[in-house]
């Protein structure tokens, strides 16, 4: 996409002309009359046509057509609606079948992850909020470090291949249905899958020091961060085995200081999570419900890491007591997202290791299934955070109401507190709308909200921030 | 995709690749050339992909036997709705100052400009963006505008004329 504005009070930025149109956002920063910050906010407008596109159609189809709701999370979707119809028709999927869902979620989280990390965020922890904008993008980054940047990319790819040769196709998988998954898996897949994922071990050996050397300029840079950037929240994931699981297990909400609240099954989400309307914007925000208190909740990697403090292999466990060294536990720290998306990466390349070296992965996939009606429940941790698929199902298979409950609606509480840590930092007394606009940007960009679930997109700009003051708009500016 | 009736192409190697959600209004217009491109069918020099957000996934999709790619897209350029028009990449406007937000923003200009610094061996000599005026992009579910829908056989056209292919008016498939 592509425009270009002229407003009395904003500047005019060209943009890329085929930026897709998803990321479309508008932010909002309220001055009081002495200058002083009263809130700010992102304003997204809700994308819910899922139950006019759902509704009517066989349950059977949710899989493959929820997963091109989203070009980005196709695999969280996929998965998220195997599992509510597993549960619809009352199985269990074989172990096998839940081996191989996993195995192509790890790619998923690996490709998403790489993506975030190198090409979303790679600019702000290579140069930091304040640098030039002329030299501020990804190409620059990518010019300046070709050899990381090679490495950064083929680590998406080698994510992206797990996800596609388990997955069946590449944009959108396919191969997760109701009752298991629709292939056996033989030795020349495991043979490819095998050595993608050494591939990508070494990749993420040599990718590791790289990340962790950049969040620690990036806190000498902005000290700040450490101090002001800090969120505390409850912090909600998926746990199985006391460990972060990513498409099994029951949702479990431990508070500021990392005491667990509560654990359920996800059928039980609607007990927990409750959505509220908020007069700013067309999202709904989601609370977690407790003892009749509504309490802010982070969901994602960060999420995960303070709810369950361990993964089921070494490395990662390792890289994690590292990076809770550095910030503190329960780590409310906005830039810490980053480094909890490398530690997720490394677990998912090493999860993937063990999951092809189990014998069990090799067995049956599929058990038959007949939808007996009623109530569907499913969940997945997207990359972004806990996805949940409900869907009301009637006798002969067919659906008749449904709803999804996102990531980004469940972060919206906190990514608005990260944006009134940029905008103290940067907007009030300060003159420069590049720095303002990036560090704005920077605090959104941690939770790498996937606006399309969330969001339509209305227009072509992809950012665009008010200043108000005393109830007056002051300045628009325009990415 | 084979297809030995039609004009073999100039190009020795060509990929189209579509983009766009077929379930997103006008955002369907790049998988709605795809359908029509693919049941229409191609010359086997022709590689036709189809590709949800675009992005970095592009580079993948190049193997260095291409000569010319052509992307398939939906856009905004205040042209008529359903207006098609051709972009060659040195016509792409200027970057300036983009930085995405989300894993959606990362554009075509983005993604070429990291395949030519990071892979120059496989990228096309020539690159071409077919883009197609939409107005309805935050619909989910919705049908494309009828300007959208009608300008799919134009832009199937446009690119037979850049393969040098002879092209035959197909049944319009394009709506879902």
């Amino acid at each position: 996409m592509s425009a270009q504005t002229e407003t009395p009070n904003s500047r005019t930025i060209r943009i890329d002309p085929v930026t897709r149109i998803e990321g479309h956002a508008k932010v909002f920063v309220n001055l009081a009359e002495d200058g002083s910050l009263d809130n700010a906010g992102l304003v997204v407008n809700e994308l819910r046509g899922f139950e006019k596109i759902l509704v009517g159609m066989e349950a059977n189809r949710m899989p493959h057509i929820t997963a091109r709701i989203c070009g980005v999370c196709p695999t969280a979707h996929h998965i998220a609606a195997s599992n509510a119809l597993d549960h619809a028709c009352g199985v269990v999927a074989p172990p096998a079948a839940m081996l191989l869902r996993e195995l192509m979620y790890m790619g998923h989280i690996i490709h998403s992850h790489a993506l975030s990390l190198f090409v979303l965020q790679g600019p702000d922890l290579v140069l930091g909020l304040d640098a030039d904008p002329a030299i501020r993008n990804v190409v620059g980054i990518v010019q300046a470090n070709p050899e990381v940047a090679k490495k950064a990319l083929r680590i998406r790819t080698v994510g992206q291949r797990l996800n596609e040769i388990v997955g069946g196709r590449g944009t959108h998988p396919v191969t997760s249905v109701a009752g298991g998954i629709t292939f056996v898996l033989d030795s020349e897949k495991r043979a490819m899958l095998q050595s993608l994922v050494d591939e990508g071990k070494q990749l993420a050996k040599d990718l590791a020091p790289v990340v962790k050397q950049l969040v620690v300029t990036m806190l000498e840079k902005h000290p700040a961060m450490l101090t002001d950037w800090v969120a505390p929240s409850w912090n909600v994931g998926t746990v199985l085995d006391n460990r972060v699981s990513l498409i099994q297990g029951n949702i479990r909400a431990v508070d500021e200081n990392g005491i667990t609240q509560v654990e359920f099954p996800v059928q039980d989400y609607d007990k927990y999570m409750v959505e509220s309307v908020v007069d700013f914007s067309y999202m709904k925000r989601v609370s977690f419900k407790k003892d009749g208190l509504l309490h802010d909740y982070r969901v994602g990697p960060l999420a995960r890491i303070n709810a369950m403090q361990q993964f089921s292999t070494e490395w990662a466990n390792r890289e994690m007591e590292e990076m809770l060294k550095l910030g503190g536990y329960p780590c409310h720290i906005t830039l810490f997202q980053a480094y909890a998306k490398l530690v997720e990466m490394i677990w998912a390349i090493e999860r993937a290791d063990d999951i092809l070296r189990d014998p069990a992965v090799n067995g049956e996939t599929r058990v038959p299934v007949k939808f007996q009606g009623g109530r569907a429940v499913g969940h997945s941790e997207a990359p972004r955070g806990t996805l949940i698929h409900d869907y009301e199902i009637d006798e002969d298979g067919i659906v008749r109401a449904a709803n999804l409950i996102v990531a980004t609606q469940q972060n919206y509480a906190i990514i608005n507190r990260s944006i009134e840590h940029a905008a103290t930092s940067h907007v009030i007394g300060k003159s420069d709308d590049q720095a303002l606009l990036n560090a704005i940007e920077f605090s959104i960009r941690c939770y790498d909200p996937c606006l399309s679930c969330a969001t339509h997109a209305v227009g072509a700009m992809p950012m665009e921030i008010s200043i108000n003051r005393g109830g007056q708009t002051v300045k628009t500016i325009r990415r | 995709m084979q297809n030995n009736h039609l004009q073999p192409v100039t190009a020795a190697q060509a990929l189209v690749v579509c983009i766009g959600n077929e379930l997103v209004a006008d955002d369907a217009v790049g998988y709605a050339v795809f359908t029509q491109l693919a049941e229409q069918g191609l010359p086997e020099a022709v590689r036709l992909e189809y590709c949800g957000v675009g992005g970095i996934a592009l580079l993948e999709l190049l193997t260095g036997q291409e000569e010319l790619m052509i992307v398939v897209d939906a856009v905004q350029l205040g042209d008529p709705i359903g207006t098609v028009r051709l972009w060659s990449w040195d016509e792409l406007p200027v970057l300036e100052g983009g930085s995405a937000i989300s894993a959606h923003g990362i554009g075509l200009k983005d993604t070429l400009a990291i395949g030519q610094t990071l892979y120059p061996e496989r990228m096309p000599e020539r690159i071409l963006l077919v883009g197609v005026e939409g107005r309805c992009f935050d619909q989910l579910g919705a049908a494309m505008t009828p300007d959208v829908a009608a300008a799919v056989p134009l832009a199937v056209a446009a690119i037979c004329k850049e393969l040098n292919l002879s092209f035959i008016p197909n049944r319009e498939t394009c709506h879902e």
